[in-house]
């Protein structure tokens, strides 16, 4: 049933993500209206499905495909209460196919295995659920990085075509990161302490060196520069968009590396 | 009754015959009391047309009247720049214009309010009626449906107003962002009113010569700077528009990129609408530094006359539409007297028959049967009349060739129009594209 669901959200996204698109060529207003309505609807079922999945597990996402799948939710969630609050239609042609690329796998990968009882900790979930929200913030951030710097390139080439006629202004797009990467950072520094706590609740030691560790603490140290410099310094635009970016692919590290490929369904290591 | 325009405009008469036609509210006043034989009159006089719309039942005395009156105003020869447009012909004309889309610059918002304004003058002065406003009304109606269903006022069409355009691109609404104007001249000027109008705070204005540039701070209600702090005027500033007339330029990447780290790295947007230039073309090439030139400007803006000639064929299709409904919507409104005189006539020959059958029969019937002979009557004339009434509105809301309404009148001996002369319209709705290109030969 919940992979029904799912499975039929994830078909809704793909046909918000062609309306997305379209809205970006043509700026019909129609597209922009069965977007909004499509992923607002597609949340819903989404939220069903996975909150079936998560119902029996303690509210926590087990493995690779609960965890692209709730990444896919909340970065569609961001990006539905960004449209409302600023009526950005324009962005869900970049979020939008990326989120239907996240929860594809998930949609693949089959299969339920039980949660070993060294995970079951009341404070796992939370530890979980802020990281996973931590990496859609700054997926988003990375989106509207994305979209600075396509909207600089066309304003710095002078050449004035679709996408200069379409993005937000760049003011507008390099406020809208600061905002998603100081929730994001705030997200990743209690990720890391949750983590180190239940590391040292379980393993005994608050620090392993293993891979997923190392990436998080490089991705919290790119962010971290980030924000100091964006606050101290008066950084901004260019710089802090490629900053971002960069600070996102070390996340991404961090977030595959928690998940164990060689079992199909990846659990926690 | 037939609609008549007769005038000059920017694609027909250069700037010297159009000064001398154009008329001021109390010119226009006079000129309305010149044209005779019409039965209603309009002027709509501005800077890049003048014409002479009429409503007359017999369109040649007044085209004539209209002709002598130009002639009267601008001499012989600028009966040379005259078009002519009548009935539907001068309909399309009137909505077209009315939209915008015979503008010098097509979309401008302006034109509307002018041709709104005409007709209030008119009205004032009493010559203008029922016809000319309905027409009016129709034009505005359909100006407007262009305006939000088409975007073809939307983008820039002007060096200042592409610049502020541009401008928003990088900072969003100008709203509170600080603009330094950097020269003093018309173009400075210009660009001050587009900067107040995106509601720019505080325009900085400095120049060489200092007398002039409080000259422009009075008017555009901002602020000198001298023209040796540049540097700390750039400071301040989020956008500079640079028009002097330097032969160096003022702004160079040694000049400004130290700058830009007292900046805290706010943008910088510039814009150089001087020739020869006031900005170094490699301006552009620091971060968070945006120069343009007039040439980048120059593209937006041809970029957007584009834009709007697409634009302007969806405006074209609306207005074939509007046009269609208003001739619709007429034909019916004909067609009504000729139905109400039908019926009256019909209803008082069944009156009076009915009256002479019930003297012929005295006392003999009771009140009762004499109410019934009456009803029995216009029974008869109701159910002889049910069929062609019905035909009748049909056929006035249905553009079609043949008019049923002239057919009634002839048939039964009535006056069409209600007492007025014959509409001579067909109830066809007039080809919208061909009085354009008709236009645009003349």
């Amino acid at each position: 049933m919940s992979h029904r669901l799912l499975s039929l959200a994830c078909h809704g996204y793909a046909i918000a993500a062609i309306l997305y698109l379209g809205y970006l060529i043509r700026q019909w207003r129609l597209f922009a209206i069965g977007g909004r309505l499509l992923v607002g609807g597609c949340l819903v079922l989404h939220a069903v499905a996975l909150g079936g999945e998560l119902a029996g597990q303690g509210g926590m996402p087990v493995g690779l495909a609960q965890g692209l799948s709730a990444v896919a939710f909340l970065l569609l969630a961001i990006f539905f209460v960004l449209d409302l609050r600023f009526r950005i239609p324009v962005m869900g042609a970049f979020i939008t196919p990326a989120a239907v690329a996240v929860l594809l796998p998930a949609l693949l990968i089959s299969g339920r295995e039980p949660i070993p009882s060294t995970f079951r900790r009341p404070l796992l979930p939370v530890h979980i659920t802020i990281a996973l929200a931590g990496v859609a913030a700054f997926a988003v951030a990375a989106g509207v990085a994305v979209m600075y710097l396509l909207m600089e390139r066309q304003m710095k080439g002078k050449r004035f075509g679709l996408l200069f006629s379409r993005l937000p202004s760049l003011t507008f797009l390099d406020q809208l990161n600061k905002q998603l990467v100081l929730w994001g950072f705030v997200a990743l520094s209690v990720t890391l302490i949750t983590g180190a706590f239940f590391s040292s609740s379980s393993a005994g030691l608050f620090w392993r060196w293993e891979p997923k560790e190392i990436a998080t603490v490089v991705a919290w140290i790119v962010f971290a520069v980030l924000l100091n410099a964006r606050f101290f310094a008066g950084w901004r635009g260019r710089r802090v968009a490629v900053l971002t970016m960069a600070g996102f692919c070390v996340l991404l590290v961090s977030f595959f590396s928690s998940y164990d490929p060689s079992r199909q369904l990846g659990v926690f290591r | 009754m037939d609609l008549l325009c007769v005038g000059v405009s920017h694609k027909t008469a250069p700037l010297d015959v159009r000064e001398k036609l154009a008329l001021g509210p109390d010119q226009i006043a006079e000129a309305l009391q010149r044209v005779s034989g019409a039965a209603e009159a309009m002027v709509l006089s501005t800077c890049n047309r003048v014409e002479f719309y009429a409503v007359a039942s017999s369109p040649q005395n007044v085209r004539d009247s209209l002709r002598s009156l130009v002639a009267s105003l601008g001499g012989v020869g600028s009966l040379d720049h005259l078009y002519e447009h009548d009935g539907d012909s001068a309909l399309v004309h009137l909505f077209r214009v009315a939209a915008s889309l015979d503008s010098m610059v097509l979309g401008e918002a302006q034109i509307l309010g002018q041709v709104k304004d005409a007709l209030e003058l008119a009205q004032q002065r009493g010559s203008a009626g029922p016809e000319l406003i309905r027409a009016c009304a129709a034009a505005f109606a359909s100006a407007k449906r262009v305006r939000s269903e088409t975007e073809i006022g939307r983008a820039a069409v002007s060096m200042a107003s592409a610049a502020v355009e541009l401008a928003t691109k990088v900072f969003g609404g100008l709203e509170g962002r600080a603009a330094l104007l950097v020269g003093a001249g018309e173009m400075a000027e210009l660009a001050a009113k587009h900067l107040q109008k995106a509601r720019a705070c505080p325009i900085l204005v400095s120049n060489r010569t200092r007398a002039r540039a409080e000259e422009l701070a009075t008017v555009i209600a901002g602020q000198v700077r001298d023209f040796e702090d540049l540097d700390g005027s750039l400071n301040v500033a989020d956008l500079v528009v640079c028009s002097t007339a330097s032969p160096v330029y003022i702004f160079t990447k040694e000049r400004v990129a130290p700058l830009l780290k007292v900046r805290r790295f706010r943008p910088l947007f510039m814009v150089d609408l001087a020739v020869p230039r006031n900005i170094a073309p490699d301006l552009g090439h620091l971060d968070g530094v945006y120069a343009y030139d007039v040439d980048d400007i120059q593209k937006i803006i041809a970029d957007n006359s584009n834009a709007r000639a697409i634009e302007a064929a969806k405006a074209e299709s609306i207005i074939a539409e509007e046009i269609a409904r208003f001739v619709r919507v007429r034909s019916v409104r004909d067609s009504v007297p000729v139905l109400a005189q039908l019926r009256a006539r019909a209803e008082q020959i069944a009156r009076a028959e009915a009256e002479r059958t019930l003297l012929g029969l005295g006392d003999t019937i009771s009140e009762k049967q004499r109410r019934s002979v009456q009803a029995m009557a216009l029974a008869i004339i109701n159910k002889l009349l049910h069929e062609p009434t019905a035909r009748l509105r049909e056929q006035g809301g249905d553009p079609g060739p043949s008019r049923l309404a002239d057919a009634a009148a002839e048939l039964f001996g009535l006056q069409p129009g209600g007492g007025q002369a014959a509409p001579k319209d067909t109830g066809t709705p007039p080809d919208v594209s061909a009085v354009a290109q008709r236009g645009r030969q003349r």
